[in-house]
């Protein structure tokens, strides 16, 4: 370290426990080599404590500039110091870039993160070296010692604080005045004054910061406390294995004697402290002041009842204050700045900042402090950066496993004492972790659960039996094996837990359960009642994350590895166990497995799609010879509707024995996959292909035949009727002016399209939505001549349903986008129409978890076109004599395990009941239908059948390493000159390279 | 022992002195628990009702390594059970138990304070973290 003269620079490196896990001593003494070799006299080399920004560490700060540097390896040193600190050129590459804008931001000032905090307790953290009491003297430190000591009496000092309104940082938010009121107020021989420095809730890590950053500033608030409460006597209390921060405590300790902080007759006031450490062993309910107490009396931590409190009786038997670190490290500063400034940060009764430890499922994991009645959206997406790699944010966690969870319709909740209470929260450690839709809630209250039911003390027999019973329950709910009347007397166990036990530990074990319950309870219930668990986490139902997300509980995995072995057919074979439509599905399904797929954990999602399309290609009929099919059951079936809810349920039910007829008003059948899907998607033969195997199970399909009346089908003699009649019309924009003849309907231009009939939809084309079936309106118009297509979207490009791959193809056709925006009017012209449209911005998050598009004032802009093609939804069209109720969103009610409606006999499922929604999904409702009315008719209702041999997993290789495989497609400047398939598949050596990259997650 | 001659013979020392022992020996073998009750004037159940009522206690040899997966929250909300399950599949020990060579003992701890690398794990002294199944092999050496 550079002693000399004239220091007019600084290099800080943080040594926090985060930066030093990644070996930032090295980088300091890398500096320190390098600087000294390069003669530089005027800077000095140092280690600080934890800035906060843990999740971009190393950190190392230059000063005065302020320039933060992240992610610095002792590799970057000497450049460093050859470009900044020699020539004056900041090293840019090490810049933080701000996620939004991408921009890089050099100074830690301006860093978006840092600007929206208030760093009252952390102003010292990383710019001081906590080891040096010289530097914490130089920022203003024990100053507030001497002003209380020679110009305050102890009484004056509780007075101050109270003015102040300071509340207890622990988790109580008890006002400390009172506290310290307590103990003045109790004669006694000996008072002590306790610092609790326990913090053992998991997701709390900010007193380590604070021990380890700055420890003078939670000491000198200790002697402060001590000369108000009337104590001679401090102890800080805290965890052995915070090795780092019981050296910086000890060697503050020390030093602060040394100046004469500590010890007898302080500056000659007659005012006598002095501090030990205790060192906790590893009980969480020790953060208890009772047990605490107890802990450092020798004996069990298990809690006291109270009255009476710690600061009347407390430490073997004398008064004794309790205050946890944060709420010491305020003192020093509403001496310095006074208690009516000090009262002005935050919002009424909740004066002062919050520390909190923002971690979990968040970008800029770290410390942050801000003012008091921030709000959990700000804290999470303003200064934590919100989710990473794009998903959705599902519930946030604050306070300690003990507290509660809130989804996204709390976010605008300020996080202060009160305003948390009020929605059954609290402050608690202020630890926050955020979850997303990665993770499953209930497994996360059994987890919460599972801590505090280990570290319950035992004392109390409701909260050591209760919560275990609790746990229990939990656990049967996360393997599959709930029941609902367990929702009822978790809720029962929750009261007596809560009523029964003597500290806070069981007061608040049921937190977790009692709020998960309240904001998730469809989770829940769909753990309960369909064993499905939509974040794939409950290892006890879900065999493979991928297995599970699909709708149709397609072996994935399985025939993964047939394709790894060379063996297409039988892979072919295990898709078929589960779906009459692999062709189909190969081309044009949305994968929801390849969004779960745990290989994107490393790099990318299995390509399971392409697979299945190889499968299907290069597979042969071997699955042919496994099929059954059942005796006839002398049952007949009627199914309205041939798309592939319609006729998946008509296969199954052919294969159970009945007799099936599908009705179809169109020339052809498939429904939408005819209809919707353009060529180049889906060839129309190789849709024929699945059609035809329907078939040949023994469908019949009888096309151009509309029906209007669900009894006629009764009459003639079926005995059991399946609707499947898909949502046909396409719903308006809502702008006027779209009655225009410009503004073509989708679908009527869709199936022109698809039957072979070519026409013009002129040169300039606006496509309004963000699904699939926009970018195929807008993929088809290029292909149909029209020079300049532009999709308009409300929301931004990475949320467009349509996904990233159609959005991709769709550009590099030559295809615009245009997000963030909304249409407002189109005035039409004898030349083409112009469509008046606004920009959007991103507005609050709603109780989805997603933001808000609100329209940005005075962006009004227009767009000339010579069509409007609106793709924004499709409403359902059902003939009245059908005489089918519909649910609250328009589309037809059916219960939603075994998809009856309220006529006897009737059944619906597909886009009918569902809205527009996916192939796959179809499908799974076809299978549903098939089970319940076999069941219905008689039958068993399986319909699952062994179509491959059975696995020998001997052989395994390791999974491979490589990069996920490239699916080939066609060039872009030939796919727009016809309707050609587009993606050429995988060949064999590509798909069993790809094949190689499955994880197998259903044999772990 | 030099260790009991540190503090004087007051029963709230108790904890503090098993402390030093643990420290310094690793885990509290029986003798040392008569000892201290001697000292103390407690008995040895006396004693033991306090020493096993704390986790950090340990009443058998550890291993010349220690290695801690932390179960805290963010750890477990970022995929820590995952490398728990391949640190046990590694060593072939649960936690609270040693490998047979006595060169490991797997612990996990409810929250190392570490929850931005999460998952975390820490031999000896030095946290590792952003760990993943894959990393472990790095971490553990074997």
């Amino acid at each position: 370290m550079n002693n000399n003269g004239n220091i007019s620079r600084s290099v800080l490196i943080c040594q926090g426990t985060s930066c030093s896990s990644q070996k930032s001593k090295k980088i300091r003494e890398a500096f320190e080599c390098g600087i000294l070799e390069a003669g530089i006299t005027d800077t000095k080399v140092d280690f600080t404590g934890c800035q906060g920004f843990c999740a971009l560490g190393p950190v190392v700060i230059i000063e005065p500039e302020g320039i933060l540097y992240t992610r610095v390896t002792v590799e970057y040193v000497p450049e460093i110091i050859r470009s900044h600190l020699q020539e004056g050129r900041p090293v840019s590459a090490l810049f933080y870039t701000d996620p939004e804008s991408g921009e890089a931001v050099p100074y830690y000032k301006n860093i978006g993160k840092y600007k929206k905090q208030h760093r009252l307790i952390m102003r010292n953290c990383g710019h001081i070296n906590p080891e040096k009491i010289a530097d914490y003297e130089a920022v203003g430190g024990y100053k507030s010692l001497k002003k209380i000591i020679s110009h305050m009496s102890p009484q004056q000092v509780v007075d101050e604080i109270r003015c102040s309104g300071l509340r207890g940082r622990g988790g109580g938010g008890f006002p400390i005045a009172q506290k310290w009121d307590l103990c003045r107020a109790t004669t006694a021989d000996s008072k002590y004054v306790i610092c609790n420095a326990d913090e053992g809730d998991p997701g709390a890590f900010m007193d380590r910061n604070i021990l380890e950053g700055d420890p003078h500033s939670l000491l000198e608030g200790l002697i402060i406390a001590g000369y108000a409460a009337g104590a001679s006597k401090g102890f800080i209390y805290l965890r052995s294995d915070y090795k780092l921060a019981v050296k910086r405590i000890k060697l503050a300790i020390e030093a602060a004697k040394k100046q004469g902080y500590l010890g007898e007759n302080i500056f000659g006031s007659g005012f006598s402290f002095d501090v030990s450490i205790r060192t906790g062993v590893g009980a969480y309910v020790c953060g208890e002041e009772t047990a605490l107490i107890a802990t450092i009396e020798g004996k069990r931590g298990t809690p006291h009842p109270r009255p009476p409190y710690p600061a009347e009786r407390g430490l073997w038997g004398q008064p004794t204050v309790i205050n946890n670190v944060k709420t010491l490290a305020n003192i020093p500063l509403v001496i310095s700045q006074g208690a009516d400034s000090y009262a002005k940060i935050g919002t009424v009764n909740n004066s002062g900042t919050a520390v909190l430890a923002l971690s979990g499922k968040i970008v800029n994991g770290g410390i942050i402090e801000v003012p008091m009645g921030t709000t959990l959206r700000e804290i999470i997406f303003d200064i934590g950066g919100g989710i990473p790699n794009g998903r959705r944010f599902k519930a946030v966690q604050i306070g300690g496993p003990s507290e509660a969870c809130l989804p996204a319709g709390l976010l605008n909740t300020p996080v202060d004492f009160d305003s948390l209470a009020k929605v059954g929260a609290s402050l608690g450690s202020g630890g926050i972790v955020v979850m997303d839709e990665d993770t499953c809630i209930v497994d996360i209250a059994r987890y919460f659960l599972s801590f505090t039911q280990l570290e319950s003390c035992g004392k109390c027999t409701p909260c050591r039996l209760g919560t275990k019973r609790m746990l229990d329950i939990l656990e049967r709910i996360c393997n599959g094996k709930g029941k609902m009347s367990d929702l009822d007397l978790l809720l029962k166990l929750a009261k007596t837990v809560k009523e029964g036990s003597l500290c806070g530990l069981g007061q608040s074990a049921p937190n977790t359960v009692l709020t998960t319950l309240r904001y998730f309870k469809k989770e829940y219930e769909e753990h309960i009642l369909r064993h499905h668990c939509r974040a794939a986490v409950c290892r006890g139902m879900v065999k493979a994350p991928c297995i599970h997300t699909c709708p149709a509980e397609i072996d994935v995995p399985r025939y993964i590895r047939s394709i790894q072995k060379g063996q297409p057919g039988e892979a072919l074979a295990i898709v078929r166990e589960k779906i009459p439509f692999p062709a189909v599905c190969g081309l044009v399904c949305f994968h929801p497995c390849e969004s779960r797929c745990r290989r994107a954990q490393l790099d990318e999602a299995v390509s399971i799609r392409e697979l299945k399309r190889y499968a299907v290609e290069y597979g042969n009929d071997i699955w042919k010879s496994r099929t059954k099919k059942a005796l006839p059951s002398g049952k007949r079936v009627a199914v309205i509707g041939s798309g592939p809810a319609g006729l998946t349920a008509a296969y199954y039910l052919a294969r159970s024995g009945h007799s099936v007829t599908v009705y179809e008003s169109q020339p052809l059948a498939g429904g939408m996959l005819r209809m919707a899907i353009p060529d180049y998607r889906l060839p129309k033969d190789i849709l024929d292909a699945d059609i035809d195997e329907i078939i040949s199970a023994g469908v019949t399909i009888k096309t151009n035949t509309e029906i209007y009346n669900v009894e006629s089908l009764f009459e003639q003699g079926f005995n059991a009727v399946f609707v499947a009649i898909g949502a046909q019309n396409d719903l308006k924009i809502g702008i006027s002016g779209e009655d225009d003849h410009r503004f073509i309907d989708r679908l009527a231009f869709l199936k022109e399209v698809n039957s072979g009939k070519k026409f013009s939809p002129g040169d300039r084309v606006g496509v309004i939505g963000g699904g699939h079936a926009a970018v195929d309106v807008a993929r088809t118009s290029r292909r149909l001549g029209a020079g300049e297509v532009t999709i308009i979207y409300r929301r931004s490009r990475e949320d467009m349903p349509a996904g990233l791959e159609e959005i991709e193809k769709a550009l590099a056709e030559g295809i615009n986008i245009l997000e963030m925006t909304m249409p407002v009017q189109a005035v039409n012209g004898e030349d083409g129409v112009t469509l008046e449209c606004i920009r959007m911005q991103k507005g609050d998050i709603d109780s989805s978890g997603r933001y808000r598009s609100v329209p940005m004032e005075g962006s009004e802009f227009s767009i000339e076109l010579d069509s409007v093609i609106a793709s924004v939804g499709q409403r359902l069209h059902i003939p009245d004599r059908f005489g089918l109720d519909t649910a609250d969103d328009g589309f037809i009610g059916v219960d939603n395990f075994t998809l009856a409606t309220d006529k006897p006999g009737v059944y619906a499922g597909g886009d009918a009941v569902l809205g527009p929604s996916s192939v796959i999904e179809a499908i799974s409702q076809g299978r549903q239908a098939a089970k319940s009315i076999d069941i219905y008719l008689g039958g068993s209702g399986i319909i699952d059948e062994t179509l491959a041999i059975p696995e020998d997993i001997d052989f395994l290789e390791d999974p491979s390493e490589l990069p996920r495989q490239v699916s080939p497609v066609l060039p872009a400047s030939e796919r727009i000159k016809s309707f050609s398939q587009v993606e050429l598949g995988y060949d064999r050596e590509i798909a069993e390279e790809e094949a190689r990259r499955c994880l197998r997650c259903d044999l772990e | 022992m030099d260790i009991l001659s540190g503090f004087s013979r007051d029963k709230s020392n108790l904890v503090d002195i098993l402390q030093a022992f643990q420290d310094k020996l690793g885990y509290l073998p029986e003798d040392i628990i008569i000892e201290v009750a001697d000292y103390l004037r407690m008995s040895p159940s006396a004693v033991y009702s306090v020493a096993t009522f704390y986790p950090r206690f340990k009443f058998t040899p550890s291993g010349k390594k220690t290695v801690c997966a932390c179960r805290g929250t963010a750890c477990h909300v970022r995929g820590g059970g995952r490398v728990l399950r391949e640190i046990e599949n590694k060593l072939g020990i649960k936690p609270g138990e040693t490998t047979s060579d006595m060169e490991y003992t797997l612990e996990t701890v409810s929250c190392m304070g570490a929850c931005a690398l999460a998952p975390a794990v820490m031999v000896d002294n030095e946290i590792h973290g952003q760990m993943t199944p894959a990393k472990v092999s790095e971490v553990i050496g074997e």
